[in-house]
This record gives C-alpha cells, sequence and structure tokens, in this order.
C-alpha cells in the first residue's frame, strides 16, 4: 500500500522489467492476502493460546513456580468461586476486536455501497500495529536462564532423598545410568525478549514515512478548479490546475501537455459525495456540453498522486487492446490524447479500441477526441493504427449518431454486447508472432472474460497478456 | 458523510460475529473449561445468529449482490415476517444472546463482537432502515401479441400496375400475371 513507492519503481525503467512491472500491479491483492492470512492465523493463536490456558492449569508445578502463569492448580477447571475470570491477555482482546472491525467493513459489498465506513476502521491499523508490539510484553513464555548452573536432571542437595528419586524417575530411563549432578542454586526463568517489534517497525515506519511525504506533497501546491463541464449520461468533468504535477498517460484524462497545464478528470455522479460536490459547482446552463464558469472558492481539493497504474504499458507493446466499459474509458481517453499529440514516439505501432456502453449518450464524452485522433493519423498516412469499435448494449429502440462530423463513429457503432472470441480471432489473425497487451477497465463480467480468453488463448502465434485495472 | 446503509455493515459484523462464538464455543466445550455449559450456548447461539444474518437485505438504492446459495435462507427468514424484518428486534436478540457468553473466555470474544454488531443494529433501526428479501424477479413471460391470431385481411401493398411488367420472353417464369399484356421493347 505504499503507492508513492510502487510508483517510483514502477516509473524507473532501468530498474525492472516488464514481468516485474505486472507483479507490482497486483499489490492489492497482495495486501488482500496478507490480511486474510492474519485473520486465519489469529484464530489459530487464540485457541492454541485457550488450550494452552488449561494446559498452566493442569501442569502447575510446584517445583518451579516461577514457571507457572496460572495462580493455582486446577484453576482454569474447578469452579469454587463464581466468575473468576483470569484474564491475562487484555492486548490480545484489543488485538482481536481491532481486526474483526477492519475485516467486517472491507468486504467488496461494504466498499461498494459506503466507502467510508471502511476507509475509517481501517485507519484502525496504527492502533493494532501500537498494541501489537507490546502484545510481547505480558511474558507468558518462559525459558531457563541459568541452564549451566542448574542443568536438567540435576538433584538438589538440601532435599530429602524421596524427593530425588522421585526428580530422577520423572526424567525417565536415559538419566538412571547418568551421573547425578549437584544443582548449584535454583533454576531462574526469564520471559523471552519480546521481538514482534523488529520485524513489525521497519515496514510500519515506511509507510508512515510514505504517508507523510504524500500529504506534504499534496498540501504544499493548491489545485484550482478552472473548469466545470457536465456531459450527457450524468458526468462532469473537472479541469483542474496544480503546480508541478507531472501524471503519465493513463493515469488523468486529459493529462497536461505542453501546450495545455490543465489536467482533468472524469466523474460519474452515482453516489451522493459526487452528487453533493454537483451542488457545490455551478454551471450555467445545463445542456449537453457546456462550458462552465471557472471558479475558485470552495470546496477545497488536494490531489493526490499521481500513482501508476496498469495503463501506461499501452505504449510498452507493438499491438496492444484497450476495452473499456462505459465510464472505464477515462485511463484510455488519456492515452488517446497522448497519441494524438505525437503517436510517434511511442513503440505502440497499432491499437483496437473497443468501448462498451449501456447508453448511446455516453458515446459523445470522447467523440471528439476519437474523430481528432482518426484524422490526424489519416493525415499521416497511418490509417490501420487505431482500429475502433464502439457496441451499444442497449438494443432497444433504433439507436445511431446522426451528426456529420461523427460520421467515423456512427459507422463503427454497433448494436449488442461484443463477442470476445471473433474480436481475438481477428486480432490473432492479423496481427500473427507478436504480444498484445490486453488492457480492460470496465464491469468485472468484462475482465473476467478477457482474462480467461486471454489465457486459454487458442492461437499459438500471438501471445494475449492480460493487465488488469482495479479501483475500488 | 452522506447516507451510509449501517445494517449492511452490521450484517457482515454479525455474520462474523457468530462464526466467532461458534468458533470460541467449540474450544470451550472441548477442552473442557469451567463453565463449558455457556461455551455450549455459545456454539448454539453462534450458528443460530450464522444462519440468521447470511441472507444479505435488499439495498435501499443500488444494486444487491448477495450471498452464494442464499435463495433458501432468505425464504425461511422472510417467513417469520416482521420478527426478522425489523432491526429493533434483532438489535435486541443480539443484545441478549451475547450476555451469557461474557461469563467464559472462551465465548467473551464472541459476546463483545455480537454486542457491537447489536448496537450498529440498534443504529440502522434507528435510522428507519427494515430488512428486505433479495427475491428473483419474476418476469412475465415474453407473450407474443394478440394481433398474431388475425390474419391480415388485404394483401400487401403492390406497385401500380405499370411497373409490375415483366418481360415478354420470360413469360413462362413469372412469379404473377400481367394485367397488361407486353410486348418486347416497350
Amino acid at each position: 500500500m505504499c503507492r508513492s513507492l510502487l510508483t517510483f519503481l514502477r516509473g524507473s525503467q532501468r530498474v525492472t522489467g516488464r514481468r516485474v512491472r505486472r507483479l507490482l500491479d497486483k499489490s492489492k491483492t497482495f495486501h488482500v492476502a496478507c490480511g486474510v492470512t492474519i485473520c486465519i492465523f489469529s484464530v489459530v493463536h487464540v485457541s492454541a493460546h485457550l488450550v494452552n490456558m488449561v494446559s498452566f492449569s493442569v501442569r502447575y508445578s510446584e517445583d518451579f513456580p516461577g514457571l507457572n502463569v496460572a495462580q493455582y492448580r486446577g484453576q482454569v477447571t474447578h469452579t469454587d468461586t463464581h466468575m473468576d475470570i483470569f484474564f491475562p491477555g487484555v492486548t490480545g482482546v484489543l488485538l482481536v476486536l481491532v481486526l474483526f472491525l477492519m475485516f467486517t467493513a472491507s468486504s467488496y459489498c461494504i466498499r461498494v455501497s459506503s466507502y467510508e465506513i471502511f476507509w475509517y476502521t481501517h485507519n484502525l491499523f496504527i492502533v493494532f500495529y501500537v498494541i501489537l508490539m507490546v502484545h510481547v510484553a505480558g511474558g507468558a513464555l518462559k525459558y531457563q536462564s541459568n541452564v549451566e548452573t542448574h542443568p536438567p536432571g540435576c538433584v538438589q542437595n538440601n532435599l530429602s532423598s524421596w524427593t530425588n528419586h522421585r526428580a530422577a524417575g520423572e526424567k525417565g530411563t536415559e538419566s538412571s545410568g547418568a551421573p547425578q549432578t549437584v544443582c548449584q542454586e535454583e533454576a531462574r526463568f526469564q520471559p523471552h525478549f519480546p521481538q514482534t517489534w523488529l520485524w513489525v517497525s521497519a515496514p510500519l515506519c515506511l509507510y508512515c514515512a510514505e504517508r507523510f511525504y504524500r500529504f506534504i506533497r499534496s498540501s504544499a501546491a493548491p489545485v484550482t478548479i478552472v473548469s466545470v463541464i457536465s456531459h450527457p449520461c450524468s458526468v462532469v468533468e473537472l479541469r483542474m490546475l496544480k503546480s508541478g504535477f507531472k501524471p503519465h498517460p493513463g493515469q488523468v484524462s486529459p493529462c497536461p501537455t505542453g501546450k495545455n497545464q490543465t489536467f482533468g478528470i472524469h466523474l460519474r455522479v452515482l453516489g451522493d459525495w459526487t452528487l453533493w460536490k454537483c451542488v457545490f459547482l455551478p454551471t450555467c446552463n445545463i445542456s449537453n456540453l457546456t462550458v462552465c464558469c471557472a471558479f475558485s472558492s470552495h470546496p477545497r481539493v488536494h490531489v493526490d498522486g499521481p500513482f501508476g497504474s496498469p495503463s501506461e504499458e499501452v505504449f510498452n507493446y507493438e499491438v496492444s487492446l484497450c476495452v473499456a466499459g462505459g465510464i472505464g474509458v477515462t485511463p484510455f481517453a488519456c492515452v488517446l490524447q497522448a497519441l494524438f499529440d505525437d503517436w510517434r514516439q511511442y513503440k505502440l505501432k497499432r491499437l483496437y479500441f473497443v468501448w462498451v456502453c449501456r447508453d448511446l449518450q455516453s458515446f459523445y464524452w470522447f467523440a471528439d477526441l476519437l474523430c481528432g485522433l482518426h484524422e490526424r493519423l489519416w493525415r499521416d498516412n497511418r490509417p490501420d493504427y487505431l482500429n475502433v469499435q464502439l457496441y451499444l448494449s442497449n438494443t432497444q429502440g433504433l439507436q445511431s449518431i446522426s451528426e456529420e462530423r461523427y460520421r467515423f463513429l456512427s459507422s463503427r457503432l454497433r448494436i449488442g454486447r461484443p463477442k470476445w472470441k471473433l474480436i481475438f480471432q481477428e486480432i490473432g489473425r492479423a496481427n500473427q508472432l507478436k504480444r498484445v497487451g490486453v488492457f480492460c477497465c470496465g464491469p468485472k463480467g468484462i475482465s473476467k472474460a478477457l482474462h480467461t480468453l486471454c489465457n486459454s488463448n487458442p492461437h499459438t502465434e500471438t501471445a494475449f497478456e492480460y493487465n488488469k485495472e482495479s479501483f475500488s | 458523510m452522506g447516507k451510509i446503509e449501517w445494517a449492511m455493515w452490521a450484517n457482515e459484523q454479525a455474520l462474523a460475529a457468530g462464526l466467532i462464538y461458534a468458533t470460541g464455543g467449540i474450544v470451550g466445550v472441548a477442552g473442557q473449561f469451567r463453565g463449558w455449559q455457556f461455551a455450549a450456548f455459545g456454539i448454539a447461539a453462534g450458528v443460530f445468529v450464522c444462519l440468521l444474518e447470511y441472507p444479505r437485505s435488499k439495498r435501499g438504492k443500488g444494486t444487491s449482490v448477495e450471498r452464494t446459495g442464499q435463495y433458501c435462507f432468505t425464504v425461511c427468514v422472510n417467513a417469520f415476517g416482521p420478527l426478522t424484518r425489523n432491526y429493533y428486534v434483532r438489535a435486541f436478540l443480539h443484545a441478549a444472546l451475547c450476555v451469557p457468553g461474557g461469563f467464559m473466555l472462551a465465548t467473551v470474544l464472541g459476546c463483545v463482537c455480537l454486542g457491537i454488531a447489536s448496537l450498529i443494529y440498534l443504529s440502522a433501526a434507528i435510522h428507519g432502515e427494515h430488512w428486505e428479501p433479495i427475491l428473483p424477479r419474476t418476469e412475465p413471460p415474453k407473450r407474443v401479441g394478440d394481433s398474431i391470431k388475425e390474419p391480415p385481411q388485404n394483401p400487401p401493398p403492390r406497385p401500380p400496375p405499370e411497373l409490375r411488367r415483366k418481360k415478354a420472353d420470360k413469360l413462362e417464369t413469372a412469379a404473377y400475371d400481367n394485367p397488361m399484356s407486353v410486348t418486347v421493347n416497350e
């Protein structure tokens, strides 16, 4: 979760190859796996401690009183007093409580429905780590610190011979022939040195440093919102200006370029956070594409990032397939913008762009960009560079893009869902012996279908490599 | 903060708390701790809470994601009517179930977790939420329109007779009769 560090590692091309970058993209999956492992082993740990309590109570040792954790033999199983809660593990109970709160709030449906619950409970991790470091300080587990002066099997010289015989008899048959040494002093026991903090504090310090750096960076330069544009299908584009902000294509759409230092994001108004924002941003009149008055007053916006994403890899393949579902087109919009500025400098030779939407109006978000890029490539005599397919999954009624200037799009519009197998066959046949990068940003169904198709690829000449973009 | 659906979070917590309660109970009974009867009660209560909380409620707005195989549980829970739909009842039920767990160390964790879930259910009830079953939508089957039973009364419109001419030399293969005689090279 040290995103700046991961972005830095990702960005340094000399240090990491493509396979390592793809591994770094799985950082969130790794985090989830660690969390689940912690929960499972906590359950095992707690159960083991409970069983351990029985052992401490049953095997209460009168010979070595320093070793005991129980206060008398049979403390746990006997019942004379009604409620004798024998509670050495307060830190343990607190740890499990915090873990319980964090774990129950991180399920997928909670993240989707109310992200704030997830965010605020997950920030309890700092409490978890602090308590974890003092958890071992209870000292239940001990070791003997004076083995040289009191070796195992030695006899006490001031005890009766009956005790010595009993002690000797307990050791088993091996010690019956061994010479009996005399104990020089009583056995002393010390708790083990707590080592948890050694393992935990280094990554914790790294994470705290990273959060501090991100906080400083995001609050150092203020962000001014330059303009707000409202698009059809309840999408709002915010164009902002921040000095020293250098994102790569694939991270925001559109990117700052040499001519235009503003960057923008497209927001789909879905939940109450986005709705609240829209209330505060004044718009002149809500029509299809209205450029609104600039404003610089509330609400204050801080921008954290930029962070690397798999979509940056689009330019590192010779052939790429970008599949976007609905509002998921925004990472690719920046890719298209970068190609529009200068397509020659990249390794990419051919781009297949598939955009699936439920509503016809959604295609108007980036219609100008697509048509502009097509025209630019046509003029530069590379008409096969960009292959666009638009799919409208809502099959009701007669729908088409009727504007004359969007004829490029209307002729590539298909009604119905895309048939991925056919698309893959077509791409495979046209690009044999090449490695095609597949990028998907959309609903899980599409993502899963593409992933299985890439891995079970029957085209042995073309290799499809799947790069997954994940949100939430 | 906006409108948070407390019931969804309380549901996840109660399910996890039920599991913790049952696990603690199993350890308590297996180790034959003092007060293992409370542990046995913990197992029963934990299993009951898990069964009650397994079916997710339908969300107020937005798409509801079902848990795998929750349909039969939905039907059972829905059969109890207002007892299970009302979150006040659930909050007090969980509070009552969690109290015996506090008397024994193995189940005290389950007790605390279930208590927290009960508090969040209380908050959900105060916000006016209630449990809605997620039932599969029975769409009316696509019925063919009634007009299919009435064949058309009139023939389809045809072009005027002047355009229906065909070549004289192909008269034998013509599909229809010419109302006017045709001659070659007309």
